[in-house]
Formats: C-alpha cells, structure tokens, sequence
C-alpha cells in the first residue's frame, strides 16, 4: 500500500501538482489516523494532505480511482451453459462459418472469455502504449486497441452470427437474448481495455523523465521552444512570480519617500519619549496600472504568453491591467483571463479570430485602440508593447504611438529582437523607439522576468 | 472537548446548527488529529468563517479571530509594547526609582541596580496581546481564526509560518514562548491572490464549494424554520439557478437566508415575479446582475425547471 501511494503521489507530481515531502509525510500520518477500510475517507485524508490548490482537485480526481480502485472490470458470462444441447451445436455451426480470426473472438464472446494479461500487453505494445504519459490518451489509445482486435469488424459479424443463426432456425426470443449477452460481453471488453490503457498511463506518469534543465531552458530563446519545452516553462513561471512578488512587494511597502505619515510617525516613536527619531510615510499608492498590448502572431507567441502569465500571476501587485492582443487587428483579452491560465486565455482568442491566413498589422492595431480604448490610458498608466516592431510593410502609425506614449505615464517596449536587428527587412521599430521611455529586450524567460521586475520598479 | 471520530465532528458541528458535508467532518478531524492548521477556500459566503465558530461553539473553546487585511503586520497581529503605559509608571514610579538608586556610590553600580528591576518594565504588564499571541499563551485551548489571508501581504504569510509550524514566539525582551495548548487553526480564503506554497505546505487543504440544492435546502430548513417546506424548495432553486448565471457575484448561503427570512417577513406563500422583484435585491448586489436576473426569472417562475435548456448557465465563476 505504501508503495501504492508513493507511485500517486508520484504520478500527482508528472501531473504537474505540486506535491512537497512535508506533505507526502503528512498524508501518511493521515492514513495512518483514519485507515484505509473506508475508501472515501482514505480518499478525503489523501485529497486534503496532498492537494492545496483548487484548480488541481480535478487532476486528483481524475487519478485517484486509476490507483486505488480494484481492477475490476464487468464480467463476462458465459452464453453455452444457458444453452440447450442442440442450440449449442447451432451456434458452433454459425461460427464455424465466419473467418477464422473472427471465429476466434466470437468463440470468445460467446464463452464470456475476458483478454488475459499477456494479450492486453500485446496489443499495448502494437499501439505503443508505453509512450503514452497523458490521461487525455486514454480514449485514443483504448480506440486504437479496439482498432487492433477488429472491434468493427467483429461488430458486424455479430450481426451477420444473428443472422445465420436465424436461417439455422433459433428461437428469435432466444435470440434476441444471446444477441444482448454478446454486446454486453463485448462492451465488458471494451472496459477492460479502457482500464488496462488507464493503468498503464497512471505507471507512465510515475516515471519522471525530464530531458532539459530548466536552467538552459530559462536561457533558450523563445523561437526555440517546442510545445514541450513550453510546459515546464509555464510552470517555471509560477515559481518566479512568485520570487518576484515577494521582492517587488517589499520595495513597494518600504516607502523611502512620500507624505509624512503623523500618525505612525507619533506612534513608532514613543518609545523614543516623543522625538521623532524613525519618520514613517504615507505612500500606498505605488502599484502601476498597466495597458498591455501583445503580438501573438506565430513568432511572438511564447513570448506574449509568457509575459501575461507572469503579470497574471502578480495581479495582487498591480492595481489594474487591461490586456490586448493583436495580429491584425486588436483584441480585448482582460475579460479571457477569468479562471484561466493566460496559454488558454491566448487560445481562446486566437479561436475568437477568423481562421485563414494573417499578416501581422501593427499599425492597424494601433489604430484601433486610438479609436476604441484610448481611455484606459491615463496619466497613472504604464503601457507595455511587447511585440517585434515588424509591421509587414504596413504603416507604422507612429504617430498614433506617440499619442498613446504622451498620454500614459511611461511607455516600455518589450522586444525579443537585439537593437542590431531593428530597422531590417520590415521591422518599424526604429519609429517607434523615440517615443519609447524604455526598450527591453527579452529573448528568453530570464530575460523576461529581468524586464517583468524592471517594469514594476 | 476533542473529536474521537469523523462521525463525531459532523453531529457536534450540526448541534451548532452547521451541516457539516463528510469532507469538512473528515478534514476537521484530521485537523485535529495530526495538530495542523486548515486551510479553507471557496467563494465568499459558503460558511468558511462560520465552520471556525461552529467549531469554536461545538468544542467549548474560546474563538480568537484575526482578520487580515492589507498592511497588517507584526504589531497589530502578535503584540506591541505599551509605550505610553510605560513612560505613565516611570513617572508615576520615580520616588520609588529613586529609592532604589539612592544608595549606589557610583555610576555602575546605579545602572546594576536599575538593570535588576528592568524585569518590571519589559514584563507581560506591558504587552498588548494580539490575537495570535493571545492564541498562543491561554491557558485554555482554542481555536484561533485567521480569516482572509489572502487580502495580507505576503510578507506576512511568511511571518506567519513560525506561528503556524511550531506554534511558538519569539519575543526578544522575554524569550520564546511556546504554546500551552496547540490550538486548532482555520485560514480562510477567498483566492483573492495565490498564497505561497510555504503556507500552503503547512496546512490541510479543504475547498468549500456553493452546496448542492439539498445540502442548501437542509441550511435553510435548520437556519429558517418557519418557512413552508414548499416554498424552501422553490426558493433554493432559484438561488441555485442564479449561481448557475454569468453574474458579476453570485449569491451566497448567508444571502439565501437573508432571502428566506425576508420570504417569511413578508407572509409570501409563493415565488411569483412580484415577490422576486421586490425581494431579489437581498441576493443580488449588483445593478446588472439584477436586471439580468429579473428578465430570466420573471419567464422561469412557475415552470418546471429544467437545467439542460438553460442556455445562461456557464462555468460557475468565483473570483472576486
């Protein structure tokens, strides 16, 4: 049993939830208090050691029956006992006149034969089962092993085996009924597979094979990720906010200037009889308002996601973000972010765009924030572009630019692409720049999280 | 008191009229049992507040709360020095002060002698407890409360960490103090902000989500008897169907009581659309979540209900 659990604990980890040594220890001082007979407080006393966020409950759920509930799959029963000699003799003859790798499945149907071990293993390795390490393949894969055994195919000679065991002359109410049996069997089969392909996903999952370091991977240019690298990015990134925001929350309370704070002042300094020996001031007004403009077009999307996760994640530092997107046109994104991760919310959005083929038009997208959003920009505002400046030979709209930049309190561009690269081939960021307080490049994550902490100084 | 087992928890917690689904009885329990502190989450007004007092009521234990919010720090949630009361003895004190350094022939000796009595001055005479040092030092077990800490900086989650692992404090002047009796800790949150996992670590977790329409109806029927059980039905539907809409905030248990009890001010025998426009703003708090609700409803009542052709109904949102 210990094992057992170590394995979850294991698989919860490959899962992507965070699951500490502390805790571990903990859900076994819980078993240890409540057992393991009643299976929902076993579950209960696993869930609330192991799991302290909401939105990773579901992925406990989801593994839990795959280790802890008995492998039992529906049974098969056995069609010829209820059979009569004759009626018995009937059907082998039906059989006998499928093929011959049908016959054999029937057979088993019929005789309420479950797949061995050996078999399942078999047809696991034909579909490559031991690569799988996602629950979302669990259908796919059980498809696929159906695939193999010629569920279709044995489908319809069910069909055709009613048949001619009607022409042979059976009972149609018999019939009928051995014609249940065999779908119920069948569908018995079916779960079994399910069940196999979900265990033997639940021990890929307890085997960690991480490839890359995360510390390369931090310093991987962002054009360089694969889908995969990008996973553990992601979740790189909730660490280093939470670094981050713990340091840039110190400096924002620590204020070393402001308004004079009389009260606290009075307050912190009666221990010194009245003299005002430590001057407190009064200075909470320090977290910035963001407008924050992304291009996600394909070379820039990393980056953008990135960058939102990390400003999503330091929300409670930042009194207002307001956040689009563009390609080639302008997309209100802030009302996305509700209950999501920024990767969905940036999915969702590009769902929310027409499919066909895009070019990216920043300056049409300026445009469009000039006429429609220009108010979430005022003086207390930090605007953030992060995007490549390459416009597609379109026009720039520095002007637009300006205005905007004049109107917000800084304006900061954010910019994969060294300053030698500026200006070649369609890049427009050399008109843009003048008007920019601050260009940071950021071509890979640690060089965005500088950026990130850099902005909310 | 303490809990010998979960079913122990439940019917206790219901005795303070507190019904108690088996994974809050379970998490208490175990709460309880390892000696780690609680951490609930859920959106606001499920009841995350009033298990600490059901649970302060069921054990007989005294109930310190500490309610976070931003710039709350070590002086307003541990102790503080009485500064004024001090400099009040030293002066009320002085004869006796000089009394006692009368005699010394020099200086050193003089500073020895004030050295000795410094005991007065630093003792618990002089320490304004706050809840989490009050928590700690009585002389009864209790339950301590640390309600919203997700609106706290997070400096002082991290401070909280000593508190919470070791249930000791360190004090400077007096030393460290530990706790006589461990006392059972609940946090609340509201998710407002992701806490860190340092804190996260050293507690049990329990998500309360909004209550099934017959965990609700229970709620209602304990917290409001008089209403007809009919209508207690009815009106939980439409609680439940509301928190089924994209509303800016949905409504809460203790906003479903506030509704029953006003039904029953009001003598109504049924939910028709006058009683919903007059009464839905004891629900609803926000200009167009009412509108929106009004012009739903108004086509609901009096037909059956039926989930599956609500086309309003979302992913139930709860961040606020």
């Amino acid at each position: 049993m210990q094992e057992r659990v170590v394995k979850f604990i294991s698989a919860l980890r490959t899962m992507g939830v965070r699951v500490s040594l502390a805790e571990t220890a903990d859900a076994f001082k819980a078993i240890e208090k409540l057992g393991i007979q009643d299976r929902n407080q076993f579950r209960l006393s696993l869930r609330a050691t192991l799991v302290k966020d909401a939105a990773d409950l579901d992925s406990f759920d989801e593994l839990f029956p795959l280790f802890f509930d008995a492998n039992t799959s529906p049974p098969l029963m056995d069609l010829l006992q209820d059979l009569s000699p004759e009626e018995a003799d009937k059907l082998a003859e039906a059989i006998r006149q499928m093929n011959e790798r049908l016959q054999e499945m029937l057979e088993r149907l019929a005789r309420g034969e479950e797949l061995s071990q050996e078999e399942l293993e078999q047809l696991g390795q034909m579909v490559g089962v031991s690569q799988a390490d996602d629950l979302h393949y669990q259908d796919w894969m059980s498809r696929r092993m159906e695939q193999a055994l010629q569920f279709q195919q044995v489908q319809e000679a069910l069909q055709e085996l009613m048949e001619t065991l009607r022409e042979l002359g059976m009972d149609e109410e018999r019939l009928q009924q051995m014609g249940y049996l065999m779908d119920q069997n069948l569908d018995a089969i079916r779960e079994q597979i399910r069940q196999y392909v979900g265990s033997r996903i639940a021990e890929n999952l307890t085997e960690p094979n991480r490839e890359d370091g995360i510390d390369q991977l931090m310093n991987r240019p962002f054009n360089a990720l694969s889908d995969k690298d990008m996973k553990i990015l992601r979740e790189e990134v909730r660490r280093l906010a939470a670094i981050l925001r713990s340091r840039v929350s110190l400096r924002q309370k620590r204020a070393k200037s402001g308004q004079l704070d009389p009260k606290a002042t009075i307050r912190s300094n009666l221990k010194h009889g009245g003299v005002p020996f430590e001057i407190k001031y009064k200075d909470r007004n320090l977290k910035p308002k963001l407008v924050v403009i992304c291009d996600i077009s394909t070379s820039m999307r990393y980056c953008s996601e990135l960058m939102l996760t990390l400003l999503h994640a330091m929300q409670d530092l930042i009194s207002k973000t307001n956040a689009f997107a563009f390609i080639d046109h302008l997309e209100f994104i802030t009302p996305d972010f509700v209950g999501k991760q920024a990767n969905e919310a940036v999915d969702s959005v590009l769902v929310r765009m027409p499919p066909g083929y895009y070019s990216t038009d920043l300056g049409y997208a300026l445009r469009n924030f000039n006429s429609d959003y220009m108010d979430t920009i005022d003086s207390r505002t930090t605007l953030i572009m992060v995007g490549d400046g390459r416009n597609n030979y379109n026009d720039p709209q520095a002007e637009t630019f300006r205005t905007m930049a004049r109107r917000s309190r800084r304006a900061i561009w954010i910019n994969p692409e060294p300053q030698t690269q500026w200006g070649t081939g369609d890049s427009d960021m050399w008109k843009y720049a003048p008007y920019c307080n601050d260009i940071l490049r950021a071509s890979t994550l640690s060089e965005l999280t500088n950026a990130v902490e850099k902005l909310l100084n | 008191m303490t809990f010998k087992n979960t079913q122990d928890v439940k019917q206790a917690l219901n005795q303070q009229q507190y019904i108690a689904s088996d994974e809050i009885a379970t998490i208490m329990y175990l709460s309880q049992e390892i000696g780690k502190p609680l951490l609930t989450e859920g959106p606001a007004g499920v009841g995350k507040t009033e298990l600490a007092k059901a649970i302060a009521q069921a054990t007989g234990r005294e109930l310190i709360r500490l309610q976070c919010y931003e710039g709350l720090d070590e002086t307003k949630a541990l102790y503080e020095w009485e500064y004024a009361k001090q400099m009040l003895y030293t002066q009320l004190l002085r004869e006796k002060l000089n009394d006692t350094l009368s005699g010394a022939g020099n200086l050193t000796e003089a500073a020895d002698r004030l050295a000795q009595e410094e005991d007065v001055f630093f003792s618990m005479r002089f320490l304004l407890q706050r809840p989490l040092l009050k928590a700690i030092i009585n002389d009864q077990p209790t339950v301590l409360l640390i309600d919203e800490i997700d609106r706290a900086d997070a400096e002082f989650e991290a401070f909280l960490l000593e508190v919470l692992s070791d249930f000791q404090i360190s004090i400077p002047e007096l030393g460290t103090i530990a706790a006589k009796h461990i006392p059972l800790v609940v946090l609340t949150s509201n998710n407002t902000r992701e806490l860190s996992e340092a804190l996260k670590r050293r507690c049990l977790y329990l998500f309360i989500d909004y209550p099934s329409i017959d965990q609700e109806l229970n709620v209602v029927q304990l917290k409001v008897p008089e209403l007809e059980p009919k209508l207690a039905r009815q009106a939980v539907e439409v609680v439940q169907r509301l928190r089924g809409m994209d509303l800016r905030k949905s409504p809460s248990i203790s906003e479903t009581l506030d509704w029953a009890k006003a039904l029953v001010a009001l003598n109504s025998n049924s939910i028709d659309s006058k009683t919903l426009e007059n009464t839905m703003s004891i629900l609803l708090k926000h200009e167009s979540d009412l509108s929106k609700a009004q012009r739903r409803l108004r086509q609901l009542t009096g037909e059956p209900m039926n989930p599956d052709e609500d086309d309003l109904i979302g992913g139930i949102r709860w961040q606020n």
